[in-house]
């Protein structure tokens, strides 16, 4: 395993049973991945996929059935390998009657950290996650989002080299989302590798680097975000400004060279572009009906 | 207080044991090796069916030395990390509610307990030590069998074993978070319990009027007798100087001082109700009926071992060889006095009777002192046995010989290296006394019944711990409702740990378990021996291998009903340091064996479903 692999799973498989040993699911087939140094890499898939399975099986919570799981050089079971991850799961498991300080406390006595380190991290987290004003409120007071903003913060509470976002914009609002989104690309500028599964396909889209996609535990792609995208034998034109006959010229030119135009219109953004744009609008223009103009969706723009 | 078991000084109980059963050290590092070898097995054959003989095999391997490599990465900081969170755990779960459980308790404690008891004290001390008792092994069992479970049905397990938290952390930090909050409500029970117990025995009396007078020879007046009123179901004699000064005398098990004030004595609130005898034992041999020296007494029939009886109006006697006894009276301690005019001595004697007799009427014994260098042995005192009392006596400075002549306790019968003897013999025929070692002692000066009550205390708080280390460890691989069924059948088993090995041993009538319920459908007679037969045989072929299954847990099991040290501080006995040492490195080895289970346990069950 070179120092740029991150994790590495070989043939990595999983069955689980019942209490009398017999075959209940085959949740993941001879899976091989390598995940590397400084990339987020998203695992997609719907659900029953395996996904969840992988991330298991790379922080040591599920045994494999066949093969392993090798994490930062060490093998999947070995707690000393979490050390340097951080691990946000699908719902925030958190103690629901510590406050936010408590709770990042609390994590960062689990890291061995000395109380001059700990203080300092959890002032810095509780600040980026944007809960100084819930700082000591009870986690049962907290919303959805707010639950998600600290559980992101005890994922990130030694400062990891890499870190596994079970399904992250679950249950987040657009905004949070995008924070979210926003937050692993920051975090990607760190140098910190980010593996990340979810069925939300935009989310993966506008963040992941590289992505596997699962099904029924077998890995059915796997590539770079971009590429994976690119459809070869077409070929699309974006432009601003055209006349009627211009639009009209560029279709005779297509047919002339033996092409097919497949559509030409007005291209459409996304819902959460809308969304957003209007949100930040209304907090500009406060008591005044959205004016917003649509952006053209364009997913380099994102990254 | 009947003592059934020898205390032994601590070294020879850690490494040696009583003359029939190993030290509790060797017991321990063997007990260590065939668990670890059983674990070894049992983990290599599920490993191996799972992945093959090999893969399994080094898996094993694997989780062995990962267990070992783990134990030297344990950090206090992280332990003391779950430990704290254990405590806001427990806090949530409102485990004060214990605490106001007892208050009410004691509430209506009072409507009950009545201090027209002969030893209320005793009456007392035990009822509120052994609700505290409960109540706190029950907060421990709900603690420690549902915190885990809980954090694996909440999921919250994910975000902790994530972090380099090892798996002996998180038993180690359960067991000492849950131990705090179990110590912080012992010691509110009982700082209560002392409290109500004082509150509820003190009283006073008044001197009723009508005081006689005592004269002395020439008819002059050198003292006052008369009672006390009756004040808590009881009054007591009284016996004052010339000055009216005096006591009033022994009775309910407590004395009040008088001290005059005007006209009228006053009588201050009651004394020595709590107490903590210090007993000096000594060596027990007997003699048969024939006068022969024996090591023991005879038995009477289903009788604790521990204990042995002498035949009634025959040579049969018991003798108690005490060492060290002139440095007693010429200690430098402010007892010295008392027992520089007489050496006060315990007796408690179980009486076994084979015939009514006159059932009112106490059986009578004999005392004899005797110097065993010289032989010079004293006149008979008699005295009346009560079954199971303490009878609290003195041996006269003075004492005379069959001969008539008069001779000193300490200089005639003390031997020259200090030994002095205690022979007890029963009077009546077809009647037999029962004793054992503990039986018979020399007072030495009372303890301090605080230090004592906190020592019975200390042993509610090893038991606490090691019900506690029960729970967490196993659920580290059961469901809380398992693993709390599977802490209560180990409590109950500890606190008949003897019947359970009794019937392991197949010392209990009835024969093993399978023949036990085959008597129990059928309705046989336990004294009556199984038809011979097939049947019979297999019957008796599953019972030798249940009794063996029965007697390796045996092994594991704690002896509840031994950690017990209530009756001492009931009876009014100071707990000896032997002892307290003992039940702490017992609870120590618990905790270690239970935390090391717990280890393993969790180390291999997957954590995520």
């Amino acid at each position: 395993m070179s120092e740029e692999t991150v994790i590495q799973t070989r043939a990595l498989s999983k069955v689980y049973r019942d209490f009398w040993g017999r075959q209940k699911v085959r949740a993941l087939k001879a899976l091989d991945l390598e995940v590397h140094r400084g990339e987020i890499f998203g695992l997609l898939g719907p659900n029953g996929s395996g996904k969840t399975t992988t991330i298991k099986l790379i922080l040591g919570l599920l045994f494999p059935s066949a093969g392993e799981a090798v994490v930062l050089g060490k093998a999947a079971t070995d707690v000393g390998k979490n050390e340097r991850i951080g691990y946000l799961p699908e719902e925030s498991y958190l103690y629901r009657f510590l406050n936010a300080e408590e709770t990042l406390d609390f994590y960062g006595r689990l890291f061995d950290m000395t109380p001059e380190t700990r203080q300092e991290r959890v002032d810095t987290l509780i600040k980026q996650v944007g809960l100084d004003k819930a700082r000591k409120r009870q986690l049962q007071e907290y919303s959805k989002g707010m639950t998600r903003r600290i559980g992101l913060a005890q994922a990130l509470v030694n400062n990891p080299d890499l870190i596994l976002l079970d399904e992250p914009t679950s249950g987040l609002d657009p905004i949070g989302t995008r924070e979210m989104k926003d937050m692993i690309l920051r975090l990607r500028e760190e140098g910190k590798t980010i593996v990340m599964c979810s069925h939300l396909l935009a989310d993966v889209q506008d963040v992941c680097d590289r992505i596997a996609i699962l099904h029924q535990g077998e890995l059915k792609e796997l590539g770079r975000v971009d590429q994976l995208l690119t459809v070869e034998d077409i070929t699309q034109i974006r432009a601003r400004g055209l006349s009627e006959e211009c639009k009209n010229e560029v279709s005779q030119v297509i047919a002339r060279h033996s092409g097919e135009l497949l559509e030409m219109a007005n291209p459409t953004t996304t819902l959460e572009e809308l969304f957003l744009g209007i949100v930040r609008d209304s907090e500009a223009r406060p008591g005044r009906r959205a004016k917003v103009t649509a952006p053209v969706s364009n997913p380099d723009n994102k990254k | 207080m009947v003592l059934e078991r020898e205390i032994l000084p601590y070294m020879q109980w850690l490494l040696q044991g009583a003359d029939d059963s190993w030290g509790t050290l060797p017991h321990f590092l063997l007990v260590v090796l065939g668990c670890g070898l059983l674990a070894l097995g049992v983990g290599y054959c599920i490993s191996a069916a799972r992945h093959g003989f090999l893969h399994g095999g080094d898996n094993v391997y694997r989780v062995v030395a990962q267990g070992f490599r783990e134990l030297s990465e344990i950090s206090p900081r992280r332990v003391w990390a779950l430990a704290r969170l254990a405590i806001k755990e427990a806090w949530q779960r409102r485990v004060v509610v214990a605490l106001v459980v007892f208050g009410i308790i004691l509430l209506f404690a009072a409507w009950f307990l009545k201090t027209d008891n002969q030893d209320p004290a005793k009456l007392y001390i035990s009822f509120v030590l052994t609700a505290a008792t409960y109540l706190i092994l029950g907060i421990s069992l709900l603690l420690g069998a549902f915190s885990l479970p809980h954090d694996f049905k909440t999921k919250t397990i994910y975000t902790i074993v994530t972090k380099p938290v090892r798996s002996g952390e998180l038993i180690l930090g359960r067991i000492l978070g849950f131990s705090i909050v179990g110590t912080l409500l012992l010691l509110v029970m009982a700082v209560c319990s002392y409290v109500f117990v004082h509150r509820s025995l003190s009283h006073t009396h008044r001197v009723e009027t009508g005081l006689k007078h005592v004269s002395n020879a020439s008819q002059e007046v050198i003292g006052y007798d008369g009672n006390t009123s009756k004040n808590a179901y009881h009054r007591h004699e009284v016996q004052l100087d010339i000055d009216k000064h005096g006591a009033a005398l022994s009775n309910f098990g407590h004395v009040h001082a008088i001290e005059p004030r005007g006209d009228a004595p006053q009588v201050y609130p009651a004394e020595g109700y709590m107490r903590a005898r210090v007993p000096k034992w000594g060596k027990l041999r007997f003699l048969d009926r024939k006068g022969l020296l024996k090591e023991r007494g005879i038995s009477v029939g289903s009788e604790w071992s521990y204990r042995s009886f002498i035949d009634g109006n025959s040579q049969a006697a018991a003798i108690w060889t005490f060492n060290n006894v002139s440095a007693i009276a010429t200690a430098d301690d402010p007892a010295t006095e008392i027992v520089e005019d007489a050496l006060p001595f315990g007796l408690i004697v179980r009486v076994f009777r084979t015939h009514k007799g006159v059932i009112d009427q106490p059986i009578s014994g004999t005392i004899q002192v005797r110097n065993p260098e010289t032989g010079l042995r004293s006149d008979a005192i008699s005295f009346f046995a009560v079954d199971a009392k303490v009878d609290e006596r003195t041996i006269p400075r003075k004492l005379t010989t069959p001969d008539g002549t008069e001779h000193d306790l300490y200089k005639d019968f003390v031997s020259s290296n200090g030994q002095l003897e205690i022979w007890v013999q029963c009077l009546e025929r077809g009647q037999y006394f029962g004793f054992a070692k503990a039986d018979c002692y020399l007072s030495l000066p009372d303890g301090s019944p605080g230090v004592n009550f906190s020592k019975v205390c200390l042993s509610i708080w090893v038991q606490m711990v090691i019900v506690i280390s029960i729970g967490v460890a196993s659920s580290a691989f059961l469901s809380g409702a398992v693993a709390m069924l599977f802490t209560v059948v180990f409590i109950l088993l500890g606190f008949f740990r003897d019947f359970f090995v009794g019937v392991a041993r197949d010392t209990q009538h009835g024969g093993g378990p399978v023949e036990s319920l085959v008597r129990l459908v059928r309705q046989d007679n336990v004294m009556i021996e199984l038809d011979p037969g097939p049947g019979t045989s297999l019957i008796e072929g599953i019972d030798f291998v249940l009794q063996k299954f029965m007697l390796s847990v045996a092994q594991v099991l704690p002896d509840f009903s031994a950690f017990s040290t209530v009756d001492f501080a009931a009876s009014g006995f100071d707990i000896p340091a032997n002892r307290v040492w003992q039940d702490l490195t017992t609870c120590l080895a618990y905790v270690v064996g239970l935390a090391v289970i717990g280890y393993f346990l969790l180390r291999t069950r997957e954590v995520a479903k």
